[in-house]
């Protein structure tokens, strides 16, 4: 597999300072694919490419999600008039190297990007009331600087602990640090109990920080209103579940809940909101 | 990508010994304790982007500082005696997230190890290792060596404390070397170097514990010795062999009785390999080592089992 091609290209797109935003499928509440298709329904959006699966993911049959076969994939869309590339991908199981080099190669030879962003999400034990923070890891000093009218938070510290391994968007950072391509690992932390089920803020805070920085015009109001249906559906558990309302306030105000308390809460936000 | 040579010593006859982490590190800190103890250098190692994730990411005020990958290193140390060439590897490269190196990847991690072999002319390559035994963690290891060639078999049966596998008691010469000490044997056979694996022993109750288990280690460090003709200071692992059976003991204290009784059943099974003689029956051993799984319920793997 190694002397062969790991990229498919249908089409190369006309682009000059290009954004690359990275969205990987795995990610909790499906963060980063949610953003990025908000986005891309958004905008006008054409797919171009991909990362073929071999070599990257183990070809022994298929999962099964929600009684439907999956199969990995890794594709390559364009916002032309946005200079925008975006791509959502499975996360590689084997032969993480080639498959970030291949992007790279796609990036900077066909897409002439000039920034990277990769999504995610962090589980947070905070309530889903707070305001999303957008916290941000970057390869670059200047890009950090980029980053300070957005408000985001940019000061982190942080060592894999023993046991873990980094994430891939963090070896992609790296790997674009080799090319001198400035990125940034944006990360949202969503609330524990919403990260089986789908948190709209935390994809309007990430939406909007692409909006305001490359001024795309997205129109929120689809968003909004997914936000005011989930308002509503929690705001119905709460009328009939005072301790559900209770064990939410309290985690606004930093107190924590234990186990079988997380647990209760989590098992009915999921039934409320799914 | 490949290998990295940071210098180029000129070596003259060398030998190679390898080791990647398995279980109780025999093989690292035998080797760890062999390189600290001649003082051996750097000389090259190999990229790691084709066979590693990154282990470690370092994140500083919002930036990316650092990232590590599992190193794979080679030292070499220059004597009037014997000049040697070291390699660790700090992780062994697995496909579909096993311990243990298999597939493609390990076949081209043990083919580039090998490639520096040739190079300086290694006239052998020693692997080490553990190996699983029914022993207790009060007896002496003994160290296991196999082979790629008939060969090589008379001078390792002439080393103290040390077996081949036709002398463990009911494997009649047979049995499998998992990941890259198995996989470096059979390659460096392909390309005609003598090798071998020298396998310290690890009671057959460590096995599934992240424990390390330097008495195995020493024992593989005294055939090197042997072996090399080389003189090893002993001190440090003497050192550490002490601390781990005493922790060992303590924790062996707090086991309950039932289970202390079937693994102080080893101790006859030491006994009795040492005197080639059958004090517990194969049943025996076999029902103690299942009430030893149940109890610690360890999920089992192994070099050499």
């Amino acid at each position: 597999m190694s002397g062969e091609e790991a990229v498919r290209l249908s089409a190369s797109p006309d682009l000059k300072g290009s954004v690359l935003i990275v969205a990987w499928a795995e990610d909790a509440s499906s963060l980063g694919v949610r953003a990025a298709d908000y986005l891309m329904q958004s905008l006008d959006y054409r797919e171009f490419g991909e990362v073929l699966p071999d070599g990257f993911f183990p070809m022994g049959g298929v999962n099964v999600v929600d009684d439907v076969a999956r199969f990995p994939e890794s594709k390559l869309y364009v916002c032309d008039s946005n200079n925008l590339v975006i791509f959502k991908s499975s996360i590689p199981r084997m032969g993480w190297h080639r498959f970030l080099t291949s992007l790279l190669d796609v990036a900077q030879q066909d897409c002439a990007v000039t920034e990277i962003y990769t999504l995610g999400a962090m589980i947070s034990p905070a309530a889903h009331t707070v305001p999303r923070l957008l916290i941000s890891i970057v390869n670059d000093r200047e890009m950090k600087a980029a980053l300070e009218p957005y408000n985001v938070v940019a000061d982190n510290d942080y060592e894999t602990p023993p046991g873990q391994k980094p994430t891939l968007s963090s070896y992609l950072g790296w790997m674009a640090r080799q090319r001198g391509i400035p990125a940034v690992n944006l990360w949202v932390p969503v609330p524990y109990y919403l990260v089986p089920i789908d948190d709209p803020r935390s994809v309007k805070r990430l939406v909007y920080f692409f909006n305001s920085k490359y001024d795309l015009g997205v129109n929120f109001t689809a968003l909004d209103a997914v936000i005011a249906e989930q308002n509503n559906r929690i705001a119905r558990l709460f009328e009939k579940s005072p301790e559900i309302k209770n064990m939410v306030r309290r985690l606004e105000v930093g107190e924590g809940l234990d186990g079988e308390e997380s647990e209760r809460l989590a098992n009915e936000m999921a039934q409320a909101l799914k | 990508m490949g290998i990295r040579y940071i210098k180029e010593p000129g070596l003259i006859d060398p030998v190679m010994i390898a080791a990647w982490p398995g279980i109780g590190n025999i093989g690292l800190i035998a080797l760890d304790s062999l390189r600290r103890s001649l003082h051996a250098e750097q000389m090259a190692y190999i990229e790691p982007y084709n066979f590693f994730y990154p282990k470690k990411v370092i994140i500083r005020g919002g930036e990316l500082v650092e990232l590590d990958f599992p190193a794979s290193d080679f030292f070499y140390h220059r004597s009037s005696r014997r000049d040697v060439i070291l390699f660790v590897g700090e992780e062994q490269p697995a496909e579909g997230g096993g311990v243990y190196a298999a597939g493609s990847m390990a076949y081209n991690m043990a083919n580039l190890v090998l490639d520096v072999a040739e190079k300086y002319g290694c006239r052998r390559v020693y692997t080490s290792g553990a190996a699983v035994a029914p022993i207790h963690h009060t007896a002496r290891s003994r160290a296991w060596a196999v082979p790629n060639s008939v060969t090589m078999i008379a001078e390792f049966k002439g080393y103290d404390n040390t077996v081949l596998m036709s002398d463990i008691e009911g494997r009649g010469g047979e049995g499998n070397i998992a990941g890259l000490n198995g996989l470096l044997l059979g390659i460096a056979r392909r390309r005609g170097i003598d090798a071998v694996c020298i396998m310290g022993e690890i009671p057959v109750y460590l096995q599934g514990f992240p424990f390390p288990y330097p008495k195995g280690s020493k024992s593989v460090l005294e055939v090197l010795s042997a072996a090399l003709d080389m003189w090893i200071d002993m001190e440090a692992i003497d050192e550490l062999a002490r601390q781990s059976e005493s922790e060992l003991t303590q924790l062996y204290e707090k086991l309950p009785d039932e289970i202390k009784q079937q693994l102080d059943r080893l101790k006859e099974s030491t006994v009795a390999a040492a005197k080639s003689e059958g004090l517990i029956t194969e049943d025996d051993k076999k029902k103690i080592l299942e009430d030893i799984d149940k109890f610690f319920k360890h999920d089992g793997g192994g070099e050499q089992r």
